[in-house]
C-alpha cells in the first residue's frame, strides 16, 4: 500500500536535496554575510553585485575566476573520490604539494632542449610522486586500520617540511632572493589561454579529469565498488569486494590527481615552486567535495564558485573599501554549511525511516 | 477497560498507517496484536505510547478517555513498553540499569541507595519466581535475564500495561516457556499484557484474547478460546490460503546425499570481541539438500557462517567446496567456486540500505559479464539484469533507482535472494532468512528455498526458528558452545528433541 506512493515522493526529495544541497549553503552564506554588512554599516545588495562583477563582469575577470578555479578542480576531484568511498583522504593539500615541487624540479632541471616534452614528463613525475606520498597512508589504512584522517593530515606537515627545506636549501634559486626554485623553460610553461590572464591550459586538463572522474564512479565497476564501499563496508565484503585493495587504489587515484593538480599549478600558475606554493587548495577542495557531493557536475558548480570568491575577493578590496574578510565569511560560512547540510540530511532522513 | 482505542486514526502522507482503529484490553488480560509487518501494528504502540499523535479517535486508559502526549506521560499513566531490541545500558550493572532513572536516594547528599535498590529488585523478583544476578553486567548476561530486568524495571516503577514487541523472537523455546509463565503470573498478579508477535503458536499459547490487523485496520479479534489457529491465520494475511504454502515437499529424488558439496573439517576459530569460538566443527552438506543448523542465538553459528563465506579467518581445520580446500580463500574466490551467502543481518551486511535497488540486486556480479563489457560498465546491461533478477522474484519496487531501504522488508529480503542466487551457486549459505519478515513473506521464502533446491543447489540454513527448520531440512545439525552436538534427520526430527538438545548442549540416543 505503501509502496506505490514512497518511491516516487522519495525521488522528488532527492532531487530537491540535491540542489538544495549545493544552493543552500550558498545562500546562507550571503545571509551571514549580509547580516556583518549591515552591522558594519555597507550595503549588502551593492557589495555583492560589487564582488559578482568583480568575478564574472568581464572576459577577463572569468578567466581570472576560471584561473582561481583551476586548481580546486584537481583537489575537488582528488577529495571526492576518496570520500565517496568512505576514506576521509585530508591529505590532498601535501599530495598538491610535493607534486607541484616534483613537476617545477623537472622544468627546471632537464635540459630546456627536450622542448615540450617537458610538460609530460613534469606531469608524470608530479603523479607518481604523490601517488606514492598517499599509497602509503593508504596502506597503512588498508593493512593495519590505522586512522587515514591523522595519517594524512599529519602527512601535510611533513609535505610542508620537506618542500619548505629543499626550496631552502638544494632547490633554492640562485638568482631570487629565498623559498623560490629556479623559474621552470619556458618550454615547460603551460599555453595561457586568454593573456593576459593566468588561465592556462591545466584548467583543460583538469576539466578532462573531472571529466574523467565524472566517467569512472558511474562505469567502470571499480568506481561502482569504490561507491559500494563507502556506502557500507560490510556489505561491501560480503559481495566480494576487497576493502584493502579499494582503499589502497582510491588513495593512489588521489594521488594522482593530486599530483597533476600541483603539476598545472606549478607549469601554468606559478612557473616556480615557491614556499607556499598552496593557500590551501587541498582544504578548499575538501569543501568544494563535500558541497558538490562528491558528483563531478556538483564539483564544478562548487570548483567555480570557491575560484569566483578567490579571484573576487583579491580585487574588491583594491577597488573599493569593503575589507578582504567579507569574502572569507562567505567562504568560511559556505564550507560549514556545506557540512551541516550533510548532518541535517542524514539526520532527516534518519526520522523519516523511523 | 484497563487500555484501550476507540477510532484511531493515523496517516503519514499519504499512508493511512491506522484507519478506525479500536481496541480494548481488559484488566489482567494477556491480549495479543498479530498480523504483517507494516499492518500498522508499531503505529499503533506508538500512539497508545505518546511517541506519535492520532489524527483522530481517543486514547482510553481506565475507562477513562485521555490524551497521551508523550511517553513519559503514558508511563505515570502506568503503559510502559519493551522494545524488540532491549534498552538496557551494557556497561552497566544489572542493579543500575534497573534504578536508572529512577534511583532511591537517601539523605541530603542523595547519595544512591543501593541496598533498598537491590531489596526492591529481589522482591520484585521473588514475586515473579525468578533469581537475578544483580551484579552482572547487562551486556554480559543473556537475553532472557536482560528480558526479566526490563520487565522488572518496569513494574518496579509502576507499570499496570506492559507492552511488549516480539518478546520471543530472540529466545529458545524453553526460554520462551519460562518467559510465558512468567507472563501468566504478572498476569494473576493483576499486571495487563499487550503483546505483538508474528508466530501464531506462541499467540495462542499463551494469550486470553487476539486482535489482527491488516492494512492498518483491526481486522478481527476474538478470545482465544473462541477462535482456532486457521482463522487467526486466515484474518491476518488476508483469505491467502495457509495450506498451499504449505513447504513440506520431499520432492528431493536426485537426492546424492554422498556427494558432498560443503565439508568441514574439525573448524576451529578464536573468539573476536563478544563473539564466540569454534571448537572444531564436523558437518557437511549433500548435493541437493537442505540441511539446518540449529542453536541459541549466540553458540557459535554467526562464526560458522562468517567462515564458511569468507568473512573471518579460521584459526586451523578446513573446509571444501566440492572438494576444493576453500580454508583461506577470499570471499570473491569463494562466490567464483558456487558459493551464495544470505546474511543474516538484513540491513547491515544483505543491503547497502542507502544504495539503490538496482545495486543492490547486481552488487558482486559488477565485473562479470554482461554488466561488464571490456574494461567499462554497460549500464544498459546493468539496469536490465537487476530488472531480470528481481522479477524472477517477484521483488515489487518503485523505481531501480530507488534506495533499497524503500522497500518492505519482505521485498528487501527478496532482493537478497535475487541476488544471491542469480549467479546460480552450488552452495547458498542461508542465515536467519525470515527474520522480521511477515508471514506471508516467510511463505514466500520458503517457497523460494524449495525451488532453490529444485534446481540443484545445496542449502546451509541456519535458523533460530525451530520449526522452520525442521519443516525445511532434510538433515538437522545442532550447534551448542561452538560445537556440533547433535544431528539428526528431517523426517524424526521434532521440535521437542532438537529444542532439548539446543538447551542441554548434548544429542539423545533416538
Amino acid at each position: 500500500m505503501a509502496e506505490a506512493a514512497t518511491p516516487l515522493r522519495e525521488r522528488s526529495i532527492e532531487r530537491l536535496e540535491k540542489g538544495f544541497g549545493l544552493v543552500f549553503p550558498f545562500f546562507a552564506a550571503l545571509v551571514v554575510a549580509s547580516l556583518v554588512l549591515l552591522v558594519i554599516g555597507k550595503n549588502p545588495l551593492l557589495v555583492f553585485s560589487l564582488i559578482a562583477e568583480e568575478a564574472f563582469g568581464s572576459t577577463n575577470r572569468i578567466a581570472a575566476t576560471l584561473s582561481a578555479t583551476t586548481p580546486l578542480l584537481f583537489t575537488g576531484v582528488a577529495t571526492a573520490i576518496c570520500f565517496r568511498a568512505g576514506v576521509f583522504n585530508v591529505g590532498v593539500e601535501g599530495a598538491f604539494v610535493v607534486g607541484g615541487l616534483g613537476a617545477a624540479f623537472i622544468g627546471f632541471a632537464l635540459p630546456s632542449s627536450l622542448g615540450i616534452l617537458l610538460v609530460p614528463i613534469g606531469f608524470a613525475l608530479a603523479a607518481t610522486v604523490s601517488a606514492f606520498w598517499l599509497a602509503v597512508p593508504g596502506y597503512l589504512l588498508a593493512r593495519y586500520e590505522i586512522e587515514e584522517v591523522v595519517s594524512t593530515l599529519m602527512l601535510n606537515f611533513v609535505a610542508l617540511g620537506v618542500t619548505g627545506y629543499l626550496v631552502n636549501g638544494p632547490l633554492l634559486s640562485e638568482k631570487s632572493g629565498n623559498n623560490v626554485t629556479p623559474l621552470i623553460h619556458e618550454s615547460a610553461e603551460l599555453v595561457r589561454l586568454i593573456p593576459p590572464s593566468t588561465l592556462h591550459a591545466g584548467f583543460l586538463v583538469g576539466l578532462f579529469i573531472l571529466a574523467a572522474y565524472g566517467f569512472w564512479i558511474r562505469r567502470t565497476p571499480a568506481g561502482i565498488e569504490s561507491a559500494i564501499v563507502g556506502q557500507n563496508r560490510r556489505f561491501a565484503s560480503a559481495v566480494g569486494i576487497s576493502i584493502p585493495a579499494t582503499i589502497i587504489l582510491v588513495m593512489v587515484i588521489s594521488g594522482i590527481v593530486s599530483g597533476l593538480g600541483g603539476a598545472s599549478h606549478a607549469l601554468g600558475q606559478l612557473h616556480r615552486f615557491a614556499e607556499g606554493f598552496s593557500p590551501g587548495y587541498g582544504f578548499t577542495g575538501m569543501a568544494v567535495a563535500l558541497l558538490g557531493r562528491n558528483t563531478a557536475i556538483g564539483i564544478l558548480f562548487g570548483s567555480i564558485l570557491f575560484g569566483a570568491l578567490a579571484s573576487a575577493g583579491t580585487t574588491v578590496q583594491l577597488f573599493s573599501d569593503i575589507p578582504l574578510d567579507i569574502v572569507n565569511i562567505i567562504e568560511g560560512t559556505v564550507m560549514i554549511f556545506a557540512v551541516v547540510e550533510l548532518g541535517r540530511i542524514a539526520l532527516f532522513r534518519r526520522k523519516a525511516v523511523k | 477497560m484497563r487500555l484501550g482505542a476507540v477510532g484511531l486514526s493515523k496517516a503519514y502522507g499519504s499512508v493511512q498507517a491506522n484507519r478506525n482503529v479500536s481496541l480494548a484490553v481488559k484488566p489482567q488480560e494477556i491480549h495479543a496484536i498479530v498480523g504483517e509487518n507494516g499492518a500498522g501494528k508499531s503505529t499503533l504502540m506508538r500512539l497508545l505510547q505518546g511517541i506519535e499523535q492520532p489524527d483522530a479517535g481517543e486514547i482510553i486508559v481506565d475507562d477513562v478517555p485521555c490524551r497521551i502526549s508523550s511517553p513519559r506521560q503514558a508511563f505515570v499513566s502506568g503503559i510502559g513498553m519493551i522494545h524488540q531490541e532491549f534498552m538496557l545500558a551494557p556497561e552497566l550493572t544489572l542493579l543500575e540499569n534497573l534504578v536508572l532513572g529512577d534511583e532511591p536516594v537517601t539523605g541530603p547528599l542523595a547519595r544512591i541507595d543501593w541496598n533498598a535498590a537491590r531489596e526492591s529488585g529481589d522482591a520484585h523478583a521473588a514475586q515473579a519466581g525468578i533469581e537475578v544476578d544483580w551484579d552482572r553486567k547487562a551486556g554480559t548476561t543473556p537475553v532472557h535475564i536482560q528480558q526479566y530486568v526490563e520487565i522488572i524495571r518496569l513494574l518496579r516503577r509502576g507499570t499496570r500495561v506492559l507492552i511488549m514487541d516480539e518478546p520471543t523472537s530472540v529466545l529458545a523455546p524453553k526460554q520462551v516457556e519460562d518467559l510465558f509463565d512468567l507472563l501468566r503470573k504478572l498476569r494473576d498478579a493483576g499486571t495487563t499484557v499487550l503483546f505483538i508477535s508474528h508466530k501464531l503458536k506462541e499467540v495462542m499459547a499463551l494469550a486470553d484474547r487476539v486482535t489482527v490487523m491488516r492494512r492498518g485496520e483491526v481486522t478481527f479479534s476474538s478470545g482465544v478460546n473462541e477462535t482456532a489457529i486457521s482463522e487467526v491465520a486466515h484474518h491476518v494475511i488476508g483469505g491467502l490460503d495457509l495450506e498451499q504454502q504449505d513447504p513440506t515437499t520431499g520432492e528431493v529424488s536426485s537426492r546424492k546425499a554422498d556427494e558432498r558439496v560443503l565439508e568441514v573439517a574439525s573448524l576451529r576459530a578464536p573468539a573476536i570481541e563478544r563473539s564466540h569460538p569454534l571448537k572444531g566443527i564436523e558437518m557437511f552438506v549433500g548435493a541437493g539438500e537442505i540441511v539446518g543448523l540449529a542453536g541459541v542465538s549466540g553458540n557459535g553459528q554467526s562464526e560458522l557462517v562468517e567462515c564458511l563465506v569468507g568473512l573471518r579467518k579460521p584459526s586451523s581445520g578446513q573446509i571444501f567446496l566440492e572438494g576444493r580446500d576453500i580454508t583461506y580463500a577470499t570471499n570473491r574466490q569463494r562466490r567464483d567456486a558456487g558459493l551464495g551467502y544470505v546474511s543474516a543481518d538484513r540491513r547491515h551486511e544483505g543491503l547497502a540500505l542507502d544504495a539503490s535497488i538496482e545495486i543492490n540486486s547486481i552488487a558482486g556480479s559488477q565485473r562479470r559479464k554482461p554488466i561488464r563489457r571490456g574494461k567499462i560498465v554497460d549500464l544498459g546491461a546493468m539496469r536490465r539484469t537487476a530488472a531480470e533478477r528481481l522479477s524472477k522474484l517477484d521483488v515489487r519496487f518503485g523505481s531501480l533507482r530507488d534506495a533499497v531501504r524503500s522497500l518492505s522488508g519482505g521485498n528487501q529480503q527478496r532482493t537478497v535472494f535475487a541476488r544471491e542466487t542469480a549467479t546460480d551457486p552450488t552452495l547458498l549459505v542461508v542465515s536467519q532468512p525470515t527474520r522480521g519478515v511477515d508471514l506471508r513473506g516467510i511463505a514466500a521464502i520458503h517457497a523460494i528455498l524449495h525451488s532453490i533446491r529444485a534446481k540443484g543447489a545445496s542449502i546451509l540454513l541456519v535458523s533460530e526458528e525451530l520449526e522452520e527448520i525442521i519443516d525445511l531440512s532434510d538433515r538437522v545439525y545442532v550447534i551448542a558452545d561452538g560445537r556440533i552436538v547433535g544431528e539428526t534427520s528431517g523426517d524424526i526430527a521434532d521440535v521437542a528433541t532438537v529444542g532439548q538438545m539446543m538447551l542441554t548442549g548434548t544429542a539423545q540416543d533416538g
